[in-house]
């Protein structure tokens, strides 16, 4: 059963929060959501069936060598960032 | 002189006769974005200045209209989320790249449902997108500026993501064509991620012709996207006049009967059913054949959570990188998982954190069995039963959406039917891979209908064929919203 406490672990974990009145905004859409994933269990012999992560089913994983190549330059990398010290991005002591 | 029906040929004609220059283009797309700015907001960002590089190719001085959420190197570029609002990025997606090689001319970048993860085009962080046939209604998402700009005019071209039918809905509910290639066909390299076994990229175009046009010119293999698809070097826009006689298309029974609603009363419904099964007629008339087929009902009833959890569990995972840290508004707080925080409390949207909390508890470990790996295996069952009706038919054909555009204030039952299978059967294209193209049928109360057409992997030059053949009989071609008057 989805509780509001377990949703809200469930950001937690994510690393966000929402307001009281969102909590139960998904709490009713959760009981929509569930009853439309009841109809995914109840199909016949859904657990023989292997996994589909990729839409082809033929396909040929490839790999290449690890050539050193040109990239971003650290100013170009760091152009979106707040605070900067140098090459490096700036953060709160994470130590104390 | 007024640009807004034509199309890349008729504009390819009028460059190089020196009629109009490109720089002339330009700045009457331009002035259109600006026009229906305030009135319909299909863009994020108007370009100011007109820039084109020099090239030879036939899309040469064309105007364009790009998704925003495509990387383009120096311009912002949101994904329509607060928490990309300021963000730059310092590399060009390959689309990009490619069109500017092209020498085609950035006029904007639309504005789409939040991070592409809606189907309205009421959730960009800027504002809602209305339909430009009717100012009331939605014109669907998440590629919403992109179909808008094209319905109205302002483009004969859009770029846009389609992950559940992101390219093929808004097509649908705004009147023009909306083309999805096989997954792979056009590399996703700077393309943000929502739903990385289900996104591609395709385009919005008012005539089959362009759609073409514009895939023969993005397509190919890329080394920055290792599932992109060697070029088939095929030019789909030489191919379009290939004879469809005897080419065989299927749709859904009792799906699409109107008996099997006959105790609904949603009579928008029934007369959208109506024009389908009229146009399967004139498909007949052209030598189609057309055939009405069983598919397990049960898997089209699950093909709605089936995208739901496999989307939202994949998007939790990719977006898992906005934080404020290296990009995004940095928040305060006094270490950094305080800063994380606070930074995606804020920047992520209601819905989105939704979305995003669905798909943490569809990734707990107690769920994922019952819940990711079940929705992963009927992916494959799907996928496997519409691959033996492709041995022996060439083509789903299907009407794009129960209906014509909703209302914004308009409700739906989520577990209804209607809504479980027929609003959301385009997403067997984004779970098979399949090239699947929305093309304007008709009209439904002075809203436009559409038909979808699905075909084999990889055989996206058949697809946009049997699209352009159907387009021809059907009279709806080139089509602006509202007509001479427009809104």
């Amino acid at each position: 059963m989805v509780t509001k406490e377990k949703l809200k672990s469930y950001a937690s974990k994510l690393m966000f929060d929402m307001d009281d009145a969102e909590y139960e905004i998904l709490l009713s859409e959760f009981d929509v959501i569930l009853r439309q994933i009841e109809l995914i269990n109840k199909i016949d012999n859904i657990s023989d069936v292997k996994p589909m992560t990729f839409p082809f089913l033929d396909y040929e994983r490839e790999l290449r060598e690890d050539k050193i190549e040109e990239s971003l330059e650290i100013d170009e990398v760091l152009l979106n960032a707040k605070f900067k010290v140098n090459d490096q991005v700036k953060v709160p002591k994470v130590v104390e | 002189m007024d640009y807004r029906y034509s199309d890349i040929d008729t504009l390819r004609s009028l460059l190089s006769n020196n009629e109009t220059t490109p720089e002339s283009l330009f700045k009457e797309a331009k002035s259109l974005a600006h026009k229906y700015q305030s009135s319909i907001n299909p863009f994020v960002t108007i370009v100011d200045e007109y820039q084109k590089e020099s090239s030879n190719s036939y899309i040469d001085g064309i105007p364009y209209a790009l998704k925003d959420n495509f990387s383009t190197k120096g311009m912002l570029t949101t994904a329509s989320s607060n928490i990309m609002k300021d963000y730059v990025p310092v590399y060009d997606s390959t689309v990009y790249k490619k069109l500017k090689e092209a020498g085609a001319v950035l006029v904007g970048k639309t504005v789409l449902d939040e991070l592409a993860m809606g189907g309205t085009g009421t959730t960009g962080h800027t504002g809602i997108v209305k339909n430009p046939w009717d100012l009331s209604r939605m014109i669907g998402g998440s590629s919403a500026g992109s179909a808008a700009s094209v319905a109205l005019g302002i483009v004969p071209f859009a770029i846009g993501s389609d992950t559940g039918d992101s390219i093929r809905k808004p097509a649908a509910f705004g009147g023009v064509v909306g083309f999805k290639p096989t997954y792979g066909r056009i590399s996703r390299y700077g393309l943000f991620a929502f739903a990385s076994s289900l996104d591609h990229v395709g385009c919005f175009s008012r005539i089959v012709k362009d759609a073409a046009i514009i895939t023969d010119i993005l397509k190919g293999r890329d080394k920055y996207d290792m599932t992109s698809l060697s070029d088939d070097d095929k030019v789909y826009s030489e191919l379009l006049n290939n004879d469809i006689c005897g080419k065989k298309l299927f749709y859904f029974k009792d799906i699409c009967n109107p008996e099997y609603y006959k105790d609904s009363n949603d009579e928008i419904l029934l007369k959208t059913l109506e024009e389908f099964h009229n146009t399967i007629e004139k498909c007949r008339e052209i030598g189609f054949i057309v055939d009405e087929v069983p598919f397990k009902k049960d898997l089209l009833t699950a093909i709605y959570p089936t995208y739901m959890i496999i989307s939202c569990a994949e998007a939790t995972s990719n977006n898992a990188n906005l934080t404020g840290i290296q990009f995004g508004p940095r928040a305060e707080g006094d270490n950094i998982n305080d800063i994380m925080f606070n930074a995606r409390t804020r920047g992520f949207s209601e819905l989105i954190k939704r979305r995003f909390i669905l798909g943490s508890f569809i990734l707990q470990k107690e769920n994922q069995e019952k819940f990711f790996l079940n929705a992963s295996r009927v992916r494959r069952m799907i996928v496997d039963d519409m691959n033996k009706l492709f041995e022996e038919y060439d083509g789903l054909i299907m009407p794009a959406s129960g209906g014509i555009a909703p209302h914004f204030d308009e409700a739906s039952d989520r577990l209804s039917d209607r809504y479980l299978i027929l609003e959301n059967h385009l997403d067997i294209g984004n779970f098979g891979g399949y090239p699947s193209i929305t093309i304007p049928s008709g009209f439904v109360d002075n809203m436009p209908i559409a038909i979808n057409i699905t075909g084999r992997q990889k055989e996206d030059d058949w697809v946009l064929n049997m699209a352009y053949k159907i387009e021809a009989k059907l009279g709806f071609k080139g089509q602006i919203a509202g007509g001479e008057d427009n809104v």
